[in-house]
């Protein structure tokens, strides 16, 4: 009996450490989606806060440090992906995609540069334990944080807005293109941490391909999870259990490769319409150009 | 500069130049290289000998396929970006068939050809109706399903169809007769070429001189006046989807019989990625997009000898590949694509 608890508990707590990054990524693509820009960048956005952190700890000698720059590190690519789509009224998901193959590339170019060797950076400072557990702790409190100014707020009003009808919006008075921008790139500063707690919270280092589609199960996150911040990191934290389940349920038997596509799966069969009624916000994806 | 108002696929090309060589510079002068050198390295790899050219064009040929998929989706008002998926799923029927089961003689290398096709085409095909049927987006659902491919690849090739003479992720090596025939000795250039440019004339010719193609413009072009005019957009959808599948899946299955001859998970360093920049690049047309191809063929071939010879690591051509992508993403042929 203790053991099996044991186990539940381990299982558990592997849970929220698998979910946390997720939870960050998705919290993320919900404020960028509500506001009417599909994020297909979220995977980019990851890779940059995670590598940026590496290095910046490194540099320093400070977690902390290293931490917030990794955040920002997370609004910068938003903010590419932001102007692209506000100002320039580029198609999203093409702008998204070319950042997540821009992002991979800049980093594993970057650890040649700065650590003279492919693959992977050297160790550096982390933020241990306690800042781990911090970090789980905050993803929570985002994610309240997000529900409350999207649904309590003028700010969040205004996000959905524009996520809805950018144009009614406008003649309402909102500048539906600068509450767009912002949305995405604050949007990306906390899709940034989910990066920071991969390299520099649950390791100590950055390697390539470390963020291993987590950008895209965040996705699936956002749409399993209706778009709303609760629901987004119950998606997360679903995915999170079956990823920590994993290892033993491949000793029992199970391919490992059916619990990695079970999030894909998931996002499809809510896509399809068959775990109740999935509806994206009526702007979400469309670029918005003033009459 | 009238020209480049007057002509988008100019000014694109203009646009593309420049990323391409001013990042790409930018980027080598922080690796302590001069850009002379580097580039110099770059196109001497690519160009400098016929069997470094022939490799050009193997890396041609592989871009060519899912960018005609791509293109063809997206002319119809669809974003395919599953052509990944599709390519990879479309080169484990082929590798797996032409193993397994090869047909005698001349009938070898066209079942594991149509094979890739056919698997490449049904994965397309389940975003197309999707969508179709219960009004998915299929641009999520092929970002899902390209992993889905990946995974399932992955099990196949590890577990079911797992060979005693093969590696762990690879299939066995298929007969002679299910191999493509070479076009220059030394090379890893085959028939796949001359297949490629054959399937960019008859899809240009498709697209131009046919009802299909019409109705697969005009479904792009203007959905609302389309469907006013009898055209059935939900069949529209899934019928480009599943050609858009069969394009990567063939290119998959030309990879398989004319380069690998087994497959190998490991079969795309993300062609089907890199393909999105060639169908931009080729402003949506077939004819162009074999150019578009031709000039990625050359960074993924001289890439290798850049690194080798100028100490540049190669993935610069993959950062200027994605800004490519970024900056290309306001042509005004995407802005009419269906949303929902």
């Amino acid at each position: 009996m203790n053991a099996l608890l044991a186990t539940l508990g381990a299982v558990l707590g592997l849970t929220l450490v698998k979910a946390t990054p997720l939870i960050y990524a998705a919290l993320g693509g919900v404020l960028s989606e509500r506001s009417g820009v599909v994020n297909i960048g979220l995977e980019g956005i990851l890779i940059a806060g995670a590598f940026v952190s590496v290095v910046v700890s490194g540099a320093t000698g400070s977690p902390v440090l290293g931490a917030c720059a990794g955040v920002l590190a997370g609004a910068l690519v938003a903010a590419v992906l932001a102007y692209a789509a506000t100002r320039l009224a580029v198609d999203q998901i093409v702008a998204g995609t070319g950042i997540n193959i821009a992002a991979l590339a800049a980093a594993a170019y970057g650890l040649v540069l700065i650590y003279n060797q492919p693959g992977a950076s050297h160790e550096v400072p982390a933020l241990g334990q306690g800042g781990e557990t911090a970090l789980i702790v905050l993803a929570f409190v985002a994610a309240a944080v997000l529900h409350v100014v999207l649904s309590r707020t003028p700010w969040g009003l205004r996000v959905r807005a524009c996520g809805e009808d950018p144009g009614a919006a406008e003649s309402a008075g909102i500048d539906a293109l600068r509450t767009r921008f912002w949305a995405v790139v604050i949007g990306g500063a906390i899709a940034g941490l989910g990066g920071v707690f991969l390299s520099l919270a649950e390791l100590d280092l950055y390697s390539d391909g470390m963020t291993a589609g987590r950008g895209f199960i965040a996705l699936a996150a956002v749409i399993f999870g209706r778009w709303t911040p609760f629901g987004a990191t119950g998606a997360a934290l679903f995915f999170g259990f079956f990823a920590a389940l994993q290892y033993s349920l491949q000793r029992a038997g199970v391919p490992s490769e059916l619990m990695q596509a079970l999030p894909y799966l998931a996002a499809l069969v809510a896509l399809a319409g068959f775990a109740g009624r999935v509806r994206a916000p009526a702007a979400d994806g469309v670029p918005f150009v003033r009459p | 500069m009238k020209v480049f108002a007057r002509n988008r696929a100019l000014r694109d090309l203009a646009i593309t130049l420049v990323v391409v060589f001013g990042v790409g510079s930018l980027a080598m002068l922080f690796a302590h290289v001069s850009p002379v050198v580097g580039f110099g390295a770059l196109f001497d790899g690519a160009f400098g000998t016929k069997e470094e050219f022939a490799e050009t064009l193997v890396q041609a040929t592989n871009l060519l396929f899912p960018a005609l998929g791509i293109a063809i989706a997206f002319r119809a008002g669809l974003f395919n970006i599953g052509a990944e998926g599709q390519l990879i799923l479309g080169g484990l029927a082929a590798g797996w068939l032409g193993a397994e089961f090869p047909l005698p003689g001349y009938l070898a290398v066209p079942m594991v050809l149509v094979a890739g096709a056919l698997a490449g085409g049904v994965w397309g095909a389940i975003p197309g109706f999707l969508r179709a049927r219960f009004g998915a987006n299929e641009v999520i659902a092929t970002l899902m399903l390209n992993v889905v491919a990946t995974l399932l690849a992955t099990y196949l090739v590890g577990g079911p169809l797992a060979q005693a003479g093969g590696g762990d992720q690879e299939t066995a090596t298929l007969p002679k007769a299910a191999q493509l025939p070479d076009l220059l000795a030394n090379s890893r250039l085959t028939w796949a070429f001359l297949i490629g440019l054959a399937v960019a004339f008859g899809l240009r010719w498709v697209l131009r001189r046919t009802v299909f193609g019409y109705e697969l413009r005009a479904a792009g072009d203007a959905p609302e006046a389309a469907r006013r005019a009898g055209i059935d957009l939900g069949r529209t959808a899934l019928v480009a989807m599943a050609l858009a599948g069969a394009l990567a899946g063939l290119g998959g299955a030309t990879i398989v019989a004319g380069v690998l001859h087994r497959f190998n998970t490991g079969l795309s360093p993300g062609y089907g990625f890199i393909a999105i920049a060639v169908a931009l690049v080729g402003n949506l047309d077939p004819l162009w997009i074999l150019l578009a191809a031709l000039a990625f063929g050359m960074l993924q071939s001289g890439g290798v000898a850049m690194q080798a010879e100028a100490a540049v690591p190669r993935e610069v051509v993959s950062l200027v590949t994605g800004l490519v992508i970024i900056a290309l993403a306001g042509r005004r042929v995407l802005a009419t694509r269906r949303t929902t």
